[in-house]
């Protein structure tokens, strides 16, 4: 990327921040509403346990203790333990830790690799347009198993497969998203007065497209970590995702199927959290399309 | 005088892609256009919509590759520049746009879209940065205050200011004006028009100014051209020549005083302005101008110069 | 026939409109004028009984419509006459047909629903009214779309809309802004003619200064909600009192008069959240002074016109 050649100032500083603070803003009122501070708040809370883990769970995840096997929730097991007395707090704390890192992780591929594509094809056009989307369209037709098992039976199962399965499977998404914003934007004004003004294409992609098509593809991987997520526990429940004894909620409930009856906490536990980070998430997700008011730029994807 | 700019022959056409179900058409937005434009003259076009003044406006700019014809600026074929030369020379001609709503990115501040220019071309202001910006601000007549304001946070005026000082910061010799008072109202009109005024005698400008509004073109062009479906139909010389031109005198008559004494008698003209994409041939007028004979449905009449005042017509008044 | 006086409109705490005043006759054209923001267009749908479907309310004055009292009228009541006797025809034509239908159909519903004809009868009736407004080949052009037409063709059905209930007050609500230079002259045109045909009382609102001394006999020159100058269209422009009026006429660009360099009017249009205290205009006047910034100027009267200010006058 062309640095400037007009040096930084006191002006530009203070216009940048005065920017970022208007996208704080714009983002803040999100949480204006309770349904935007309870999931937010939710979401956030779920972050800091995932970063906070080692010094949040009681119990190390591993520590087994076979003669508390399948105890109830009581104290100092407040979730109970598993078959292995391990102690299920712990296993959904750490669980969250491997959900949200995966989930992220792969969006974040996601959304650089579609976001390049997209924009790529949405400025270019012509033929570099339609092969693009029609590749990135193919992936799209797969369902997101399959995709995955696919990964699995060549790389093996594990955590990353499961990160390039989500990877590619949002992968169209985020393309169709950012091409719908670039072909949206390049017919505005301010486009042709840069283009006017002697810009290459990289500055007029780098400065202006991009910055302007950025936020409803922030919006669209939040709501997709969400998937993620659940994609990631479902691979789990099968086996396929984290191995043992990495915890993640989709393993556990898996291993708590067994238990279903003896213990079912441990099934419902990590399930519920599941559930409830979706909830928040897609919760959030909506409010936030509110709050930067880009409900009619979701539609062109 | 020497002109600055040379516009000759130039022609845009644009195809609608047939398939398998229509026909392919095509149609010339911008049809053989041919014009000087000396320096420091201000040349007004004016035309109703569909005329193609919008488009003459880009393809002078080469912001849209023209069919046919040549651009000189300076002396130089623009057309036969390759595309670092092009951009470079674009810090010499600009453009200010019709609406300034779109025309600043919405998530640059004031500042920042007005020193934008400088970063493109990869220069350096003579002052610092923000002693630019200020400067720019305040030759049009904005409160350099303004430079941290969004234009959210800004009236349609000032944005129109701040397009202006954008285009004015590498200070260019040929600013085209594509009806930049459009979407403003009378008052704040004025104020621009008040304010391209100045400009021009101050920095020496050269203007091409798009419109439809004849009174405002009379007012602040030295020259009018007169378009109509893609050709040049007549070329005023000063803004006081009579019509020559069966539309020129149409346009001329549905253009009212404001002067209740002054009223026009409306003479009914039938028709509307076809589409472009099924022109018959010959004049392009010929169906509702009174005058039309059968040589005007037939041969295309040329731009004739008549001793400074051309008009393309059979007949002309 | 129609007599609006000291109208207040309120939407939730704001007060958009406040003491707006004028009366028509038939036969004669009005001119409601003033910039964006004036609240001209907000003046059409108070007299039309269309507030509350924004969200709005009429606070003081009166509407009186051929000595009915609009402003108490039910729902029912307006009903019958709103696209009746008096019609609308707004900014936008293409938003104000229905894409769905074809041409003829909209126009017959309008007889068919205020004059109880039959379908029949309101078909002929479509056909002579888009005669009369210099459509070719009405008959045909029932049968079409409203897509196929032309934006000045557009217009002139809607124009055909509010005439085939047989008005006898007409609003257009900036009927030409959306249209070419020539095809306004057209349509102008046709409401002048129609005036006289018909002894409409025709409302005319625009922010065209010389529309209104085209074809308008008297004026009201509205500025941030206000109607501050009124009068016979020669008064206004001979002898303008307001300097709000004065500097609006300063501001048309005159070909002829090469001299008169064009003067903006410094400042800009308040928005309705932010009306000045006292007169709305003080902040941009040049005769500004300080009783100007706390009490509302009453109307001073000159020869036939009024203008709301304190030093109303020649400048």
């Amino acid at each position: 990327m062309t640095p400037t050649t007009a040096p930084r100032s006191a002006f530009a500083t203070m216009a940048m921040r005065s920017y970022e603070a208007f996208a704080r803003m714009s983002i803040g009122r999100a949480f204006s509403s309770w349904i935007g501070r309870l999931s937010g708040g939710f979401i956030i809370l779920l972050v800091l346990t995932a970063v906070f883990a080692p010094w949040i769970a009681p119990f190390d995840f591993a520590a087994q203790n076979l003669m508390n096997a399948n105890q109830p929730p009581a104290w100092p097991h407040l979730l109970g333990t598993d078959e292995f007395g391990r102690d299920v707090l712990s296993r959904v704390i750490y669980g969250a830790r491997t959900s949200l890192s995966v989930s992220a992780t792969a969006i974040g591929i996601s959304i650089t690799a579609g976001m390049i594509l997209g924009a790529a094809a949405g400025y270019f056009g012509g033929l570099f347009e339609r092969v693009v989307m029609t590749v990135v369209d193919l992936t799209w037709s797969f369902p997101d198993i399959l995709i995955a098992l696919i990964f699995v039976a060549i790389i093996g199962p594990g955590l990353t497969s499961t990160t390039f399965a989500i990877a590619i499977a949002y992968l169209a998404q985020f393309t169709r998203l950012t091409r719908a914003q670039i072909v949206r934007l390049k017919r505005e004004t301010f486009i042709e007065a840069t283009i006017n003004l002697g810009a290459k294409p990289r500055h007029v992609l780098l400065r202006h497209l991009m910055p302007n098509a950025i936020a409803p593809v922030i919006v669209v991987g939040m709501l997709a970590i969400g998937d993620g997520i659940v994609l990631e526990a479902t691979l789990g429940f099968f086996g396929l995702g984290a191995q043992p004894p990495t915890p993640s909620w989709g393993g556990m409930m898996s291993s708590g199927t067994a238990q279903l009856f003896l213990s079912p906490w441990v099934i419902i536990f990590p399930g519920v959290v599941v559930a409830v980070t979706v909830i928040a998430v897609n919760l959030f997700g909506d409010e936030l399309i509110r709050a930067l008011d880009i409900r009619d730029r979701l539609r062109g994807a | 005088m020497a002109n600055l700019l040379e516009v000759r022959d130039l022609s845009k056409r644009f195809t609608s892609p047939g398939g398998p179900f229509k026909k392919a058409r095509s149609m010339h937005a911008v049809n053989g256009v041919s014009f000087d434009l000396p320096k420091g003259r201000v040349i007004g076009v004016v035309g109703e919509s569909g005329c193609g003044k919008s488009t003459l406006a880009r393809l002078i700019l080469r912001l849209i590759e023209p069919s046919g014809g040549a651009v000189l600026f300076e002396g130089e074929d623009l057309l036969a520049k390759p595309p670092a030369q092009m951009r470079a020379l674009r810090a010499d001609m600009q453009m200010v746009f019709q609406d300034p709503y779109s025309a600043i990115d919405p998530r640059y501040t004031v500042a920042r879209a007005v020193i934008e220019p400088f970063e493109v071309q990869g220069r350096k202001p003579e002052a610092s940065v923000d002693e630019e910006v200020a400067t720019l601000l305040e030759m049009v007549g904005l409160n350099p205050g303004l430079a941290s304001s969004f234009p959210h946070q800004i009236s349609g005026g000032q944005k129109q200011r701040v397009g202006i000082a954008r285009a004015l910061a590498l200070r260019p010799s040929l600013l085209v004006l594509d009806e930049p008072t459009a979407s403003l109202d009378v008052s704040v009109q004025a104020q621009i028009i008040g304010l391209l005024e100045t400009l021009r005698d101050e920095l020496g400008l050269t203007y091409l100014f798009i419109s439809h509004d004849l009174s405002l073109v009379k007012y602040f062009c030295d020259e009018i051209l007169v378009m109509y479906l893609g050709r040049v139909v007549e070329a005023l010389p000063d803004t006081d020549a009579p019509a020559r031109h069966p539309y020129t005198k149409t346009l001329m008559d549905s253009t009212f005083e404001p002067d209740p004494k002054k009223r026009r008698l409306i003479a009914p003209l039938e028709g509307e302005v076809p589409s472009p994409f099924d022109l018959p041939p010959g004049c392009a007028f010929a169906e509702r101008c009174p005058h039309a004979t059968d040589i005007c449905r037939t041969d295309t009449p040329a731009l004739a110069a008549n001793g400074g005042h051309a008009v393309a017509c059979h007949h002309p008044i | 026939m129609l007599q609006v006086r000291d109208l207040g409109v309120a939407f939730g705490p704001i007060q958009p409109l406040s003491g707006v005043s004028f009366s028509i006759e038939r036969g004669e054209t009005l001119g409601i004028v003033g910039e964006s923001g004036s609240g001209k267009s907000l003046t059409a749908m108070s007299v039309m009984g269309l507030l509350p479907l924004q969200g709005g309310r009429i606070t003081d004055g009166s509407i009186a419509f051929d000595g009915m009292e609009l402003t108490t009228l039910p729902e029912n009541a307006y009903r019958k006459l709103r696209g009746g006797r008096i019609g609308l025809i707004t900014q936008n034509p293409m938003t104000s047909l229905d894409p769905l239908k074809k041409i003829g159909i909209q126009v017959d519903a309008v007889a068919i629903l205020h004059l109880n004809m039959t379908a029949k009868q309101a078909r002929s009736r479509t056909v002579e009214i888009l005669g009369t407004l210099r459509i070719p080949e009405p008959a045909l052009i029932c049968d079409r779309y409203p897509h196929q037409m032309s934006g000045g063709m557009k217009q002139r059905i809607v124009i055909a809309m509010a005439l085939a209930a047989d008005p006898d007050v007409l609003i257009a609500d900036e009927p030409t802004t959306a249209l070419d230079v020539t095809v306004q002259a057209q349509i102008i045109r046709l409401l002048d003619d129609l005036v006289k045909e018909r002894d409409l009382a025709l409302v005319l609102i625009t922010h065209d200064m010389s529309v209104v001394a085209q074809t308008c006999d008297k004026v009201v020159v509205m500025y941030a909600g206000r109607a501050i100058e009124h009068g016979p269209v020669e008064a206004i422009f001979d002898a303008p009192q307001h300097p709000y009026t004065q500097a609006l006429i300063g501001c048309i660009p005159r070909g002829l008069d090469g001299d008169t360099k064009l003067e903006g009017i410094p400042g800009t249009v308040p928005t309705v959240q932010n009306y000045p205290d006292g007169c709305p205009f003080h902040p941009r006047c040049t005769r500004a002074q300080d009783i100007c910034s706390t009490t509302d100027p009453a109307f001073v009267v000159h020869e036939q016109s009024a203008a709301a200010c304190h030093f109303a006058g020649a400048a």
